[in-house]
């Protein structure tokens, strides 16, 4: 396998004033304020939130914004840069703060670990935000190793959930996405998104919050409001209505601890890839996969991966193909075979006992077989890095080679992901592929993307690469997201998830009652709207 | 508080939990033994340099970063690293 491509070039002090020069708000030109403050009440709410959690955590210039501005996704106008961050450390400094936001009518955007990569990082979705920071509030307050549970503070991070399993011998694994070393459970699970192992589905497995509302109460969820119980880690639905779902996707308020269900540790993981030869080979691997994963035969979710979105994590596009025109197929086949990949290169992994696992291997490889892929284990794959990153991924490992992607177009750094779902059936991938390849193609983008089986649902995830640094680039690559949205939408196949350019897009498509509702609770919880103000198209 | 809040103590640490998840394994350039000044590294941990994120003071404080980014340009060559 070639490795050899020379990226030391890329440093120097040329490329640091790009960054700089990359962020449109300066002094002379500072990000607007929210429609609802005056310069007076920012002054007053910075000088007030100052107090409660000390100079240093208080972040109210231009230069000192500069982190929380950064972000991966197309923003042509720089409409997603806050005016301010604050940084509590304490759940009583956050009921403070949320107490000065509602005087002074200052809106907060809530982050965790403010990683989601792809979606819009830390940056608020409205203009005059100040990000409410919680990386600080970074305790594991319990684990505990009976029954295999979590309680965990927003700043913790995958990798320091790890560690400590790891450092205390506890024998369970973690669910990682696929940059779990720098974000974190419960920003990850609040956002609805996703892992490798069969614990992916993050939501299902959290159990238990503690939130504060906006107008600084402290609510529980689940039995965490019951004196004495033992079950708030255990017993996810309490009594009454559930209302754990009301605080992901949305801005009801500032969840500030979370529990979620830890993985024991199998005896035997092995995991597998499948290759196959063609790109029309993806309608046949998920007729093939879904009866194995809906029956649980297959455990975690499986992953296909196309040969352009592999390719795409260690290489530049330039080594694949010459020509800046649509990749084709010819080239894709070649450098994935160079690669020891197939057009569609699906993962999935085998855990239990090495009687359970000998058990269900020979069913699984009958099924395959008759769909023409090929069944490739660790021993066929050896260190292939593409295989070891998967299966890395599927035992809750950390690292973070696709952020590899963001060198595919240029140096720039653009990935914003779609995420349209439909049914787990083979013909929804027909007609997805398709219509994603022609508008892709249409602005000049490739089709860099990945279908997903979580359980009866088909996750079609794509990445839209592109070059930040060069603006025209920027602007396709908005214009392209949003028909990529619109049109989907008008074929069913809605997003489970978007970032902070697209929301209200997204959020007109699940329709006019559906706002409604989800904007009567927030006008009746948040009157002052102090609370992420934009989040899934709620003002 | 420790870099990237991950209760790790010393620069070592911090490089491989954090830096060293990209840079020497083929997703960011290699940067070590490069003798790169420190300034300009805590330029680009803030801003987020190309493909990379930027990273907050309540990720690494600013005496953190200082130590981190001499450590780093002060740092010798490691073969082992793949720089693509």
């Amino acid at each position: 396998m070639s490795m050899d491509m020379n990226r030391r070039a890329m440093l120097g002090t040329a490329v640091v004033g790009a960054a700089a020069a990359t962020l449109v708000a300066c002094k002379e030109n500072p990000a607007p304020l929210a429609p609802s403050v005056t310069k007076a009440d920012f002054k007053g709410a910075v000088a007030e939130m100052r107090r409660v959690v000390g100079d240093e955590w208080v972040f109210a210039d231009t230069d000192a914004v500069i982190p929380y501005s950064k972000t991966y996704i197309p923003d042509p106008t720089h409409r997603y840069v806050p005016v301010g961050a604050v940084a509590p450390s304490t759940v009583e400094q956050v009921q403070e703060l949320v107490r000065i936001a509602n005087k002074y009518k200052q809106p907060l955007w809530t982050v965790s670990t403010g990683k989601n990569m792809g979606y819009g990082m830390a940056a608020p979705a409205t203009p005059g935000q100040m990000v409410l920071d919680l990386k600080r509030m970074n305790r594991i307050l319990e684990v505990d190793p009976e029954l295999g549970t979590a309680l965990v503070e927003p700043g913790v991070t995958y990798q320091q959930l790890k560690d400590y399993l790891d450092e205390n011998n506890l024998p369970y694994w973690i669910d990682v996405p696929t940059v779990g070393p720098i974000a974190g459970p419960v920003g990850n699970t609040l956002d609805r998104g996703v892992g490798y192992t069969p614990y992916g589905e993050h939501f299902m497995f959290q159990c238990g919050m503690e939130v504060i509302l906006p107008d600084g109460r402290l609510l529980r969820t689940g039995m965490g409001s019951i004196e004495g119980s033992t079950a708030w880690q255990a017993f996810k639905w309490g009594y009454g209505p559930y209302v754990d779902g009301l605080f992901t996707q949305s801005n009801f308020g500032v969840v500030t601890k979370m529990g979620l269900w830890l993985m024991p540790k199998p005896p035997v993981f092995k995991p597998f890839m499948i290759r196959h030869a063609e790109m029309s080979d993806v309608s046949k691997i998920v007729e093939t996969m879904r009866p194995l994963r809906v029956s649980s035969l297959i455990a975690n979710g499986n992953l296909m991966m196309s040969a352009a979105y592999q390719l795409a994590m260690f290489n530049r596009r330039s080594d694949v193909q010459a020509d800046p025109g649509p990749l084709t197929d010819e080239s894709l086949k070649k450098a994935a075979k160079a690669n020891g990949l197939g057009m569609w290169n699906t993962y999935f992994a085998l855990y239990g006992t090495d009687g359970t696992v000998a058990a269900v291997e020979p069913i699984i490889r009958a099924a395959i077989g008759a769909s023409g892929g090929e069944v490739l284990t660790e021993a066929e794959m050896g260190d292939n890095p593409w295989f070891h990153h998967h299966k890395t991924l599927m035992e809750g490992g950390l690292n973070l080679d696709e952020i590899g992607l963001l060198r595919w177009r240029g140096n720039g750094g653009g990935l914003a992901w779609f995420a349209p779902v439909a049914a787990a059936k083979g013909k929804e991938t027909e007609g997805q592929t398709k219509l994603a390849r022609e508008i892709l193609e249409k602005y000049g983008f490739d089709y860099t993307a990945a279908y997903v089986i979580g359980w009866r649902d088909l996750h079609h995830i794509i990445a839209l690469l592109f070059d930040k640094s060069d603006p025209a680039e920027e602007k396709k690559a908005d214009e392209c997201y949003r028909e990529l949205v619109k049109r989907f939408g008008e074929k069913g196949w809605a997003s489970y998830r978007t970032g902070v350019n697209t929301m209200d897009l997204v959020a007109e498509q699940y329709g006019q009652v559906n706002r409604d509702f989800n904007q009567q609770l927030k006008d009746a919880i948040d009157p002052n709207h102090i609370l992420s103000p934009g989040k899934s198209g709620i003002k | 508080m420790a870099v990237f809040n991950w209760g790790i103590s010393n620069e070592a640490n911090n490089w491989s939990g954090g830096c060293g998840y990209c840079h020497g394994k083929n997703v960011g350039p290699v940067i070590r033994g490069r003798a790169l000044p420190a300034d300009a590294i805590k330029t680009i941990v803030r801003h987020g340099q190309n493909g990379m994120p930027a990273f907050r003071p309540t990720e690494i404080t600013n005496s953190e970063l200082d130590k981190l980014a001499q450590w780093i340009s002060a740092s010798k060559a490691d073969p082992k690293e793949l720089g693509k």
